[in-house]
């Protein structure tokens, strides 16, 4: 009994040191700090995540800094200079601006620091972007939506922040859509700051105008417009929404029900791919600067589709969370990871 | 109304402090009673060393690239507790200093994309009076409709609000290099960034004027109690209307010091400063209802403000508890304020 004890110690010593090897031969430990400016959003709370466990798997980041808070450019001017002050060897960012943040981001790339702009793109030709093709991400829903309503009908599009990079590329992609169906008309665009409570109210006063709705394309909060039709007792109408995990149960439950959507899928992990980037080139791996990711579309009027949707509904997972919980072939880590927010 | 009395008392003895250039009188047997009345005067100071040595203790590494980051973030917080303050101590309260802030911002980035230097001080200039026509008009509506400045303000915001998306859909535009460089360089030396010259010469500038005229002392008589200031003969409803004005002044600065240190115009870009602002003339030992308080209290104060998250990224501490401590400070300036008054009033 005892000399099993002792064998297990000794196996135990043995992968210990074998571990501290294996940080050894990654030649060293680099610290990451993460900018974000908007709060109290799940999609932005899984970006986080990912990033932590990202971190964590790589086995070489010793520190996750975060630099969090509601704020506009002038805040995260300032997180990004602090961050670079904190040591940061590189810095995952989700961009408030396209152009503001330039300055910073030189003096970041000058003092040898990875800067990955993840979610949304900045035009600094120094930091490396990974996102969803945000343009298309807003053109293959519209299009979805136009083409159920038979190219004739009122829609509303709810859209995120005014001005932020994301936003601006999503209706880039919507007016895109628009211009193939002369008789859509869009009746209302609101801006939900992506704020479930904004939305929420905004759907709620649309519904209560009495106006002729037959679809609602959304830049991802997606839930709250079949809440309201529900709580309206209203008849569903045709619902654009992101890969959501709460939306995508509401297009498996209520399908039955008259709802008809399609979830465009924005992986939240770009926060975790954009650092296995950025870990990347700090090893001198050679990356390019522009990566995009095609997003996919799952609609619950196929059966194929609705087969996707059943097989990416996780029950555990968060509803306002992305079911997308990994971007391969960049994300290493285990998904027990993200939904526990761990990090080193 | 003994009370009333003497803060009008109060009032004069401060603003006339301000005139004397602070030390006029300072035999050493005054000093405890100095000190007592102008505790925010030597307060705050204190708070902002105590800041810098703690943000130091915790980042030796501390230099002027991040003595820069400080003042780059302060700035325009300062100018929007400066033009607060003014018309806090006036007895009003601002809630369009924000929005305003984002139309001189969005103001600035469009109309200087293309121009040179010069050309974008000449704008600089004409934006400020846009400012104080801007606070004038608050002003008039104040004092002509009788409605409650925070309503009046309120009102006023949600139009600036609307005004700044009008004038620039999304966030761009931009400014010469020179311009920006009036608040992100460091011309003199690396450890004096130009934005606190910027700020020290437009408080100066600006309110080294009023404090000294007699628009200075009614500004704190009637935020005292405007009906002692108006049986003493002071125009109360001029001096309201100026207060505005002058606010105005330091908002459309607080803009402009956005498109510096942004480098763009934002039409969204004023929604934290009414708040923030505020919280800075709260910790800066002005009072809320008027009449106390000094304007280097809240421009101080948005350099403490400023350090709290600095603070937490270097400590790596879960930034949403910047919002818990800068309430838990504020609770306790006041606590403290309060305390100072009931010190004060002791025989």
């Amino acid at each position: 009994m005892q000399k099993r004890v002792l064998l297990a110690a000794l196996l135990a010593a043995t992968a210990l040191a074998g571990f501290g090897r294996h940080a050894g031969a990654a030649d060293k430990t680099y610290i990451v700090g993460v900018s974000n400016t908007l709060i109290g959003n799940g999609w932005r709370e899984e970006m986080i995540c990912s990033i932590k466990a990202q971190a964590k798997a790589s086995g070489i980041v010793s520190k996750v800094i975060l630099a969090n808070r509601n704020g506009g450019p002038p805040e995260q001017i300032a997180d990004l200079r602090n961050l670079i002050s904190a040591g940061a060897n590189a810095i995952i960012v989700n961009p408030s601006s396209r152009d503001a943040l330039n300055p910073v981001i030189k003096q970041a790339a000058a003092k040898g620091i990875v800067v990955v702009a993840v979610d949304q793109a900045v035009s600094a030709p120094e930091a490396y972007v990974l996102s969803n093709d945000q343009v298309a991400y807003g053109q293959r829903g519209a299009t979805w939506l136009f083409e159920h309503l038979h190219g004739k009908g009122n829609v509303v599009e709810m859209r995120g922040i005014d001005g932020v990079p994301a936003d601006s590329d999503r209706h880039e992609g919507f007016m895109a859509a628009l211009k193939a169906y002369p008789d859509i008309k869009v009746v209302a665009m609101p801006f939900t700051g992506w704020a479930l409570n904004t939305a929420s109210k905004q759907i709620r006063d649309l519904i209560a105008s009495g106006k002729q709705i037959d679809g609602v394309w959304t830049s991802g909060i997606d839930m709250v417009v079949p809440e309201a039709y529900q709580t309206a007792q209203k008849p569903f109408v045709a619902t654009v929404g992101a890969d959501n995990n709460g939306f995508i149960g509401q297009l498996i439950d209520w399908k039955a029900k008259g709802l008809a959507g399609v979830a465009v899928t924005n992986p939240a992990a770009v926060g975790g791919a954009g650092l296995a980037v950025a870990l990347d080139v700090l090893q001198h791996k050679d990356r390019p600067h522009l990566i995009k990711l095609t997003p996919e579309v799952w609609d619950n009027t196929t059966d194929a589709g609705m087969a996707k949707l059943t097989s990416v509904h996780e029950q555990k997972l968060d509803p306002f969370y992305s079911v997308a919980t990994q971007v391969k072939p960049y994300t290493t880590y285990s998904t027990a990871d993200v939904v526990a927010c761990a990090g080193p | 109304m003994s009370a009333d009395d003497d803060d009008l008392t109060e009032g004069e003895l401060t603003a006339g402090d301000l005139r004397g250039g602070g030390g006029g009188g300072g035999g050493v047997g005054r000093a405890p009673a100095f000190l007592r009345r102008n505790a925010p005067l030597v307060f705050m100071p204190a708070l902002v060393i105590a800041f810098l040595a703690l943000t130091g203790a915790i980042h030796p590494d501390f230099g002027a690239f991040d003595l820069q980051s400080l003042a780059l973030g302060a700035l325009p917080l300062a100018l929007a507790a400066a033009a607060q303050t003014v018309v806090v101590l006036s007895g009003g309260v601002d809630l369009s200093v924000g929005p305003l802030m984002a139309v001189a911002n969005v103001l600035a980035a469009r109309s200087m994309q293309h121009v040179d230097f010069p050309t974008s001080l000449l704008l600089a200039a004409l934006i400020l009076l846009g400012g104080a026509l801007a606070g004038a008009i608050n002003g008039l509506v104040l004092v002509a409709s009788r409605v409650p400045d925070v309503v009046v303000t309120l009102a006023a915001g949600f139009i600036w609000g609307g005004v700044a998306l009008l004038i620039l859909e999304q966030p761009g535009g931009g400014a010469p290099e020179a311009f920006l460089n009036l608040a992100t360089g460091t011309s003199l030396a690396p450890w004096l960034p130009n934005a606190v010259l910027l700020l020290a010469a437009v408080v100066v500038a600006v309110w080294l004027p009023v404090s000294r005229s007699r628009l200075g002392l009614a500004l704190y008589a009637i935020g005292s109690d405007r009906t002692a200031a108006l049986r003493s003969g002071v125009a109360v409803e001029r001096t309201r209307f100026l207060a505005y004005v002058v606010g105005g002044v330091f908002s459309a600065v607080g803009g402009l010091a956005l498109t510096m240190t942004t480098g763009i115009g934002s039409p969204l870009s004023g929604t934290y400063y009414t708040l923030s602002g505020l919280a800075a003339v709260v910790v800066g030992g002005v009072s809320l209802t008027g009449g106390r308080g000094f304007i280097a209290g809240p421009i101080l104060a948005a350099f403490v403000l400023t350090l709290i998250p600095t603070d937490l990224i270097f400590l790596n501490i879960d930034p949403n508890y910047g919002q818990v401590i800068q309430g838990t400070l504020i609770v306790l300036v006041v606590m403290g304020g309060g305390l100072a008054t009931l010190l004060r009033q002791r025989p």
